[in-house]
């Protein structure tokens, strides 16, 4: 404004500038514009592996997972680089890791962008339906066939991790496509303080319930229950869904894809009072929010008579630098009981764990060696290895070997609970059902809605993300 | 649109004067103020006072119940724990570290090369709708990171921009221009035009005279205006969240809220880290104490 | 302008065509993952956002966030701006010491917080029940967990509002207060005449600045409280977040943002007109 006659002077150098930063702008417009364009035509389906494994490379290659931060990533690092090692030299295993609430969003937007950084996701089985239809993980049906021995699992793990659609009966389905296979395999086991409710743990779900109660009673200071309760990834969910299967309740109707209705059956409304109305009174105030760490915290406080916990995650409790239960393995064990859930009308306990997935858009010779990974995991031999690592088999082989029944307090409960399982729906619209489901259950749980209420807004609402197909807009509200 | 912030306010030129003696009340009064300070002090200083504390506890003393405000023993694994990997080499919170001084530092170089030019030209120049020109750049400001960050996304995975240093660097560079615009465009207009008239009468051309004469005397506002954008990138949360994935690119503020949410959190790690990663924002924002007003408002507001 | 396109280009690149792109997608059903054509679908999602009750929950409480943090540290912030400047000695030192909470990152300010507010081992309700008061649920229930969110906000953010109006008290010409003096006018009407109007403009850009960050609050929900207990403390922010990242539903979010944005920029400008007029009034 003061100089307006000199604006002339500079303009040879700015030119340049301009220039190249608009043809920088140019190109990165259209190659968007671009692969736009293309994305629109993809038809979205799984790609095929291999029936047989391709020949393996040579040379120097990372195969890379993506998982969430806990032990068991560490644990499946250390352990593969010590033994597939032995087989192929040339490989080296890496195991990223994210937070626990980014791990759906980290993967899926990887998945989105076309482009992994990973070869082996670490799914959880309810994320199969969503990359299955998106088409991000490869159809590993023929591949399983011809070098996996199938009658070697219960059909239910091989179901849960690898098949889609529908894997949540507790029954495989030997037509459908298989996607995974297992790679962790967990269940909630209830931990109960021996030295207050005694060594025998309550076998039904009332039972619990008043053994809590009676022990919340005599011992001030110490809470009847510790669960999950938090509003994030699948944790109030998870919890109502175990109390509605013990219950004889039931998620959904598969085949009509019904839910409203059936989730908020008499079983449904019986199970959601029982969690509100009478656990729900017996845990610490302020509770409302705790998920894994919280409830060991707990639990490692000496705060807690009974509580239920992820086993994979319940290896921290026998830590006596974590505890004030005691100053060694031994003594945290002489006050620490593990045991499968009680049962009550059914005796389902929730299935947990992560199967291995093969990322559609990585490398070929990394395709094929996370093939050959896959194959060698599951023998035998690395099954019994993998389960002495700390890490929790498949295999039924595995699972009833001392190798594994000897390396936790836990693992029996872990093998004994194998026949009970139920999952959760695996449908691509996982991840807004369970949030729909935390949010409505954790509102409940800290009295900001009835517990009917919160029933029947589940039902309502995630019955109209499954019918939604033919929205006008708005999807996702 | 023609709107802009600076019309809207103006202050006296005077500063740091006394105001004027207390008449009423005296001395009681007096007490009673300082009191009330102390006070207010106190709670807004207790937080961080509770996270260095934290950070130098034992865990079991970490969970006490009463909280333990003197008696305990000082340990200081936390900040080993910070830098060194529990198997020894370097842990994933100091590579985010590093990542965090990478990005921040680079876009903010980018930042003021690209921002002061252009805040020199919008102050010495006649620019078409210059007005809506500097609203329109300081309205970028205004965009909520959440919203921003759906098309940021997009754009990143067909450029392979996802999970990569450049791509934050990008994204902060441009958060941080409008900003730097706007702050270092009053400092300019602080500096006499007349200085660069003079040189060009003595033979140089407008760009020497702005490298040799005004330049300078910008230095100062060009660090303040820095150590901003450099605290902005520093702290940044969402983009840092949804477009970094792996170890390798994450930042500190990621990483640092990754710590919860495993099987245990350790909290005396998560104070530890969080006292390592507040200390040189810290350190920048008493450097540049005297600026912190221009820079908090984008330049809106300068004494 | 050779000196200005640089940095414009950065900005139509990174800011600009996003933004447009967003406009684009918001008239559509795509979706980021699922990949298919994005299907042109008119203002349907503009439609289902602005009658969604889910959106008109997340509004009212985005609003009684934004009112009660801004209100709140606006009094708080004035109040000790004006303590610090009735100081002779000192005033260098307490500015800088009030100043650390801003300097935080929200992350640490979120994690610490959710640390201190825990019901059962956190320091607040520690020094609660050391007074004889009982356990506080500060996370886990309705009000208290709005509450806690604007607490901490405003344990923050007060520091912004003290230092800009600290600005402005410090620039109250001393003559005004000299001359009020000789006419043994009253402290409140001194305040009130003078020390007001002049510091009444600054604190109003401030609170301008505060209520458009307090707006798109998204990461202090996403630590502290998750948007929990159900979803009572989700804010705008937080609500598009799950929208984007949960279904994918790339449309309905950009849609959503827009007409955050476009909120934004309405209200700046009526504010930014009444500032305007209230100068020159």
């Amino acid at each position: 404004m003061r100089h307006p006659k000199r604006i002339g002077r500079m303009s040879a150098p700015g030119r340049k500038v301009r220039l190249a930063s608009a043809a920088m702008l140019l190109v990165a417009t259209t190659m968007t514009a671009c692969g736009e364009g293309k994305d629109d035509g993809e038809k979205a389906s799984a790609p095929k592996a291999p029936a047989t494994i391709p020949e393996l490379t040579k040379d120097p290659l990372t195969l890379s997972f993506i998982w969430f931060d806990w032990p068991p990533a560490k644990a499946l690092e250390a352990f593969a680089n010590a033994e597939y090692k032995k087989e192929r030299p040339n490989a080296t295993i890496k195991v990223n890791t994210v937070p626990n609430a980014n791990w759906h969003d980290a993967m899926f937007t990887q998945f989105a962008a076309r482009k992994t950084d990973f070869d082996i996701a670490i799914l959880d089985s309810q994320h199969i339906g969503e990359a299955v239809t998106n088409g991000n993980i490869l159809d590993l049906t023929d591949f399983v066939k011809e070098n996996i021995d199938v009658a070697a699992y219960n059909p239910y793990l091989l179901a849960a991790y690898g098949q889609f659609p529908q894997a949540e009966t507790g029954k495989r389905d030997e037509n459908a496509s298989l996607y995974g296979l297992p790679l962790l395999g967990d269940t909630w086991t209830m931990i109960y303080r021996k030295d207050l409710i005694g060594d025998k743990p309550p076998q039904t779900w009332d039972q619990m319930i008043a053994a809590a109660e009676k022990c919340q009673a005599d011992n001030p200071g110490v809470s009847g229950l510790a669960f999950h309760q938090a509003n994030g990834s699948d944790a109030a969910a998870v919890t109502y869904n175990t109390v509605n299967g013990v219950y004889g309740g039931n998620l959904w109707d598969s085949k009509t894809r019904k839910i409203d209705g059936v989730i908020n059956d008499a079983a449904g409304q019986e199970a959601m009072d029982v969690l509100v109305n009478k656990m729900k009174p017996l845990t610490a105030k302020g509770s409302g929010n705790w998920f894994i760490d919280e409830v060991n915290a707990a639990v490692a406080q000496g705060k807690a008579c009974i509580a239920f916990n992820w086993i994979a995650a319940s290896g921290g409790l026998l830590d006596p630098k974590q505890s004030t239960l005691g100053t060694s393995r031994e003594q945290i064990l002489d006050k620490l009981g593990f045991a499968t859930l009680p049962s009550q009308k059914t005796n389902l306990v929730p299935l947990g764990g992560m199967g291995m997935h093969v990322s559609a858009y990585s490398a070929t010779a990394n395709q094929t060696e996370a093939l050959n990974f896959m194959k060698w995991f599951e023998r035998a031999d690395i099954q019994k290895k993998w389960a002495a690592a700390g890490g929790v088999p498949s295999r039924t082989d595995a699972l009833e070997s001392p190798e594994f029944l000897n390396a936790g307090p836990f693992n029996q409960v872990y093998t004994d609970s194998v026949p009970r399982m139920r999952d959760m729906w695996n449908v691509p619209e996982y991840a807004r059902l369970v949030d729909i489901e935390n949010t409505n259950v954790n509102a409940a749980l800290n009295g900001a809605k009835k517990p009917k209420d919160a029933l029947d807004d589940i039902a309502k609402e995630q019955q109209g993300v499954l019918d939604s197909s033919s929205r006008k807009g708005g999807g996702g509200l | 649109m023609a709107v802009s912030v600076d019309e809207a306010v103006s202050t006296g030129p005077t500063r740091d004067h006394t105001p004027p003696a207390r008449r009423l009340g005296g001395r009681g009064r007096s007490v009673l103020e300082v009191a009330l300070l102390t006070v207010l002090a106190v709670v807004m200083l207790f937080p961080v006072l509770w996270m260095i504390e934290t950070s130098i506890k034992e865990n079991r003393d970490v969970y006490a119940i009463p909280a333990k405000f003197f008696d305990f023993k000082i340990t200081l694994e936390h900040y080993k724990d910070v830098f060194v990997d529990p198997d020894g080499g370097r842990s994933a919170l100091s590579v985010a570290f590093l990542n965090s001084v990478v990005v921040a530092g680079v876009s903010t170089v980018l930042a003021t090369v690209l921002g002061v030019p252009a805040a020199w030209a919008y102050s010495r120049f006649a620019v078409k709708a210059k007005k809506d020109q500097l609203f329109f750049i300081l309205s970028t400001r205004f965009m909520p990171p959440v919203v921003v960050v759906v098309p940021i996304f997009l754009m990143y995975r067909q450029v392979g921009l996802i999970d990569n240093k450049l791509g934050l660097i990008l994204i902060y560079t441009a958060f941080n221009v409008p900003f730097t615009i706007w702050m270092m465009k009053g400092f300019v207009d602080e500096v006499p035009a007349e200085y660069e008239d003079a040189a060009m009468l003595d033979g140089y051309t407008r760009l020497q005279a702005f490298r040799l004469f005004t330049l300078p005397l910008l230095v100062p506002g060009i660090a303040a205006t820095a150590v901003f954008a450099l605290i902005f990138s520093w702290n940044e949360f969402v983009f840092a969240t949804f477009l970094t994935s792996s170890d390798d690119v994450r930042t500190a503020p990621p990483a640092i809220a990754g710590l919860i949410g495993g099987t245990t959190t350790d909290w005396g790690l998560v104070a530890a880290a969080s006292v390592v990663f507040a200390l040189p924002v810290l350190v920048f924002a008493y450097l540049v104490r005297k600026h912190l007003i221009a820079g908090v408002t984008l330049g809106a507001v300068r004494r | 302008m050779a000196f200005i396109s640089p940095a414009m280009l950065l900005l139509l690149a990174m800011s600009v065509f996003p933004l447009l792109w967003a406009l684009y997608l918001s008239f559509t059903d795509y979706s980021a993952t699922r990949g298919g054509p994005a299907n042109f679908i008119g203002f349907g999602n503009y439609t289902a956002i602005l009658t969604s009750a889910q959106v008109h929950t997340r509004a009212l409480t985005t609003l009684i966030y934004v009112v009660g943090a801004v209100g709140l540290q606006t009094v708080l912030g004035f109040g000790i701006a004006y303590l610090i400047s009735r100081r002779t000695h000192g005033r260098g030192v307490l500015t800088t010491l009030f100043l650390v909470p801003m300097m935080l990152s929200p992350v640490v300010v979120g994690l610490f917080w959710r640390f201190m507010l825990d019901a059962q081992f956190g320091v607040v309700n520690s020094m609660l029940g050391s007074v004889g008061l009982g356990q506080v649920e500060w996370l886990t229930r309705q009000r208290t967990a709005l509450l806690s969110l604007i607490v901490v906000d405003t344990w923050q953010w007060t520091p912004f509002i003290m230092l800009i109006a600290l600005a402005g008290l410090t620039a109250v010409p001393k003559y005004l207060y000299e001359a009020a003096s000789i006419d043994r006018a009253s402290e409140w009407f001194r305040f009130r005449t003078i020390t007001l109007p002049l510091v009444w403009p600054l604190l109003l850009i401030a609170v301008m600045f505060r209520a458009i960050e307090a707006f798109r609050l998204f990461d202090l929900v996403y630590i502290l409280t998750n948007g929990g207990p159900g979803v009572s403390t989700e804010t705008l922010s937080f609500h598009i977040y799950k929208v984007a990242f949960l279904g994918f539903n790339t449309g309905t979010a950009s849609a959503y943002g827009i007409l955050m944005v476009l909120v934004v920029i309405v209200l700046t400008q009526f504010y930014l007109r009444y500032l305007n007029k209230l100068k020159e009034g």
